[in-house]
């Protein structure tokens, strides 16, 4: 069963087009990441799902339910993290925790028993009494995730959860999200981060409101074809400049510290060597097996 | 009963979040008790210490005794000039408000050889004082000249000279302004914190990103907006006691009428201004447009409502305008309530404008509130 099922969306800010025939299906009790530089369309298509923006093109079902006749239904079954953290920074832990449990209306009792359990997993109890606005990044990300999951939600909505968080808080947000899966809980998670790609069951990867690529992060790698080289220099512009005016080249990416060269065919030791006689600025090459970056800006084009 | 559980949860969160600042409550309560203060004793209308000078080129017995019978009262002040000058030129340079010419030959005019004659010159930039100041000049000189009737001299002033002027203030016999401004301030006082408070509410969780979290809960819109406004109307209608008070030990302004018909009033009013209020707040995307909005509404309301210029003294399209500002009538209710006692019956009029403009523009707001993002 699919707790996520879009067909066909488009959605336009005035003449801005934000989404174009967006097709999803994201099934039950996995991870499904969307994967996407900024402004790609993440957050509108995820606040589509959430059931908070009127669209007029396709169709959206949560839960199996409609979004737009339905939306109270589905409000009330899911846990929705909205793009950076949204907490209130004046109230404690305990105080958020109560009042978003309150909210969807959990009554005390079990409020009481999915606080602890949230505890436990996020470690926030040594700092129920804190003020919200006093915890690191990281501890904020985690209390706005156990807000988001007071009322026991069977699927979790999560717009750039890890955005703006230290790499080990990522590394243990992604563990308890991991865990959460085991409790069953599907989870929908949007990252501008191409490395989060392989925590991810299935991604879509999404550009400029449209998808560019689905299925698992193994399959969309491997659907990679051709040969793929790195090259190092220590004067990479001019290394660039260089290969751009091979007529024989179209796939070159610039990476931080590294050239990646893209080809349809094997290339030869001989036109390295070729090519550093003329450019004596290119200081060494290797093939490499491409990274979901080099599948994205591959996919891009 | 659950629904109940969900806005009792908001309120308490509200009031949490409120309690968590103590420059929010000293804003909410110290400084209407400071606004009332300053206010009450500095907008008046009451003119005094008027700055009077006199042009006397008869220097007789009779023009210095008419100058003299201006130092007896504080309304006036008066300015020394010297024979160089000149009357348009005391007024233009501020030295002077009014200016009183008594030509020559004043006292012999008195004596019935002629009609006598006084010349009058007042500033008139704040037309309000002038005119009060003017019908002071006008009572000091009738007073004068009744004295001079009953005077031993019989030669001066005949009796068909003499004028006969009875001036009567309803409700305010010594022209105390504190009765008009102190209630016109509690007015202006609830208006602004009902309508900053719930203008910022939502602007707030939408700046903070918490309102989109919000939105996703199965709570009713309904339940949102109550939540929401709720605390600030107790806490205004809170205010509004500690004015009233203030204005009772401070300023010995008693309540004529009923209390609970001025809450009464004050709870109808308060839909008209909570309803502008949230409806500002879900149309702006920050705290700061909707300090802006709210102020720059608050500002038009405060100026139309009468609380400075009366609204019959205005010209008759803005008076049209008038009769669409919520607050010229709350203005009108209180102030009838606080001086003249006037009850439920006789605000009628006023109960059903208010009543309806509450229905509106509260309905209005609520209704065009969607749950959902821009």
């Amino acid at each position: 069963m699919n707790v996520v099922l879009v067909k066909e969306l488009g959605f336009a800010y005035g003449l801005q087009a934000a989404l174009q025939n967006v097709n999803l299906e994201v099934p039950e009790g996995l991870i499904y990441g969307l994967i996407g530089p900024d402004s790609a369309g993440k957050t509108t298509l995820i606040r589509a799902i959430c059931t908070l923006l009127p669209y007029k093109q396709g169709m959206i079902e949560v839960l199996g339910r409609d979004a737009l006749k339905n939306s109270a239904a589905i409000r009330a079954q899911i846990g929705y993290m909205p793009q950076r953290f949204s907490l209130y920074k004046d109230l404690s832990v305990e105080q958020n925790l109560e009042f978003f449990g309150r909210l969807f209306g959990v009554n005390s009792q079990t409020r009481g028993q999915n606080m602890e359990k949230l505890y436990r997993f996020s470690h926030l109890k040594p700092f129920a009494k804190r003020l919200a606005g006093n915890l690191s990044g990281g501890m904020q990300q985690k209390l706005a995730l156990s807000c988001a999951l007071i009322h026991t939600p069977s699927l979790i909505v999560l717009d750039e959860p890890t955005f703006g968080v230290d790499p080990v808080s990522r590394m243990e947000f992604w563990s308890i999200l991991h865990s959460l899966k085991q409790e069953g809980i599907s989870i929908l998670v949007s990252t501008p981060y191409m490395d989060e790609a392989e925590q991810c069951d299935l991604i879509s990867l999404i550009d400029k409101g449209q998808i560019i690529g689905q299925g698992s992060p193994a399959d969309i790698l491997a659907a990679w074809s051709g040969w793929l080289y790195r090259l190092k220099s220590s004067d990479l512009q001019n290394l660039y400049r260089f290969l751009k005016a091979q007529s024989c080249l179209d796939d070159l990416q610039l990476f931080g510290g590294e050239i990646h060269l893209g080809s349809d065919s094997q290339l030869s030791d001989s036109l390295f060597i070729n090519w550093q006689r003329q450019c004596p600025c290119l200081e060494g090459w290797e093939q490499i097996q491409p990274s979901m970056e080099d599948a994205f800006l591959k996919m891009m084009k | 009963m659950t629904s109940l559980k969900v806005l009792a949860s908001f309120v308490l969160k509200e009031f949490r979040q409120l309690a968590r600042s103590p420059e929010m409550l000293a804003v909410l309560f110290l400084l209407p008790a400071i606004q009332l203060l300053v206010m009450g004793f500095a907008v008046t209308n009451e003119v005094k210490n008027v700055d009077i000078s006199f042009f006397d080129y008869d220097k007789s017995h009779l023009s210095k005794s008419l100058i003299e019978s201006f130092s007896s009262t504080d309304r006036f002040r008066i300015v020394p000039v010297s024979e160089a000058e000149h009357p348009e030129e005391l007024l233009f340079k501020w030295k002077s408000k009014v200016v009183v010419v008594i030509p020559a030959g004043f006292e012999r005019d008195c004596h019935g050889f002629a009609k006598p004659v006084l010349q009058v010159i007042s500033d008139g930039i704040d037309g309000n004082s002038a005119a009060l100041a003017n019908a002071y000049v006008q009572g000091c000189i009738l007073r004068f000249s009744q004295v001079m009737l009953q005077s031993r001299d019989p030669g001066l002033m005949k009796k068909d000279q003499g004028l006969d002027l009875i001036v009567r203030m309803s409700f305010n016999n010594d022209l105390k302004s504190n009765l008009n401004i102190i209630p016109g301030i509690i007015a202006v006082l609830v208006t602004v914190s009902s309508m900053v408070l719930s203008a910022i509410s939502l602007a707030k969780e939408k700046e903070l990103g918490t309102l989109e979290q919000l939105l996703v809960s199965p709570m009713h819109k309904y339940q949102l907006v109550a939540g929401k406004l709720l605390p600030y109307l107790i806490i205004t209608l809170l205010q509004m006691q500690v004015a009233v008070l203030l204005a009772g030990i401070i300023f010995r302004i008693s309540l004529a009428g009923s209390y609970p018909v001025l809450m009464l009033f004050s709870l109808i009013y308060l839909f008209t201004t909570l309803g502008l209020g949230i409806f500002i707040s879900t149309r702006v995307n920050s705290q700061q447009q909707a300090m802006f909005f709210s102020w720059f509404m608050m500002v038009v309301m405060i100026l139309l409502s009468g609380f400075f210029v009366p609204v019959q003294n205005m010209p008759k399209v803005i008076r049209g305008i008038c009769f669409f500002n919520p607050l010229t009538h709350y203005m009108t209710v209180i102030r009838e309530i606080v001086v003249k006692g006037s009850n439920l019956a006789q605000l009628r009029k006023e109960l059903l404008i208010l009543l309806s403009g509450g229905f509106i523009v509260f309905g209005f707001s609520l209704l065009s509130f969607r749950k959902r993002v821009k």
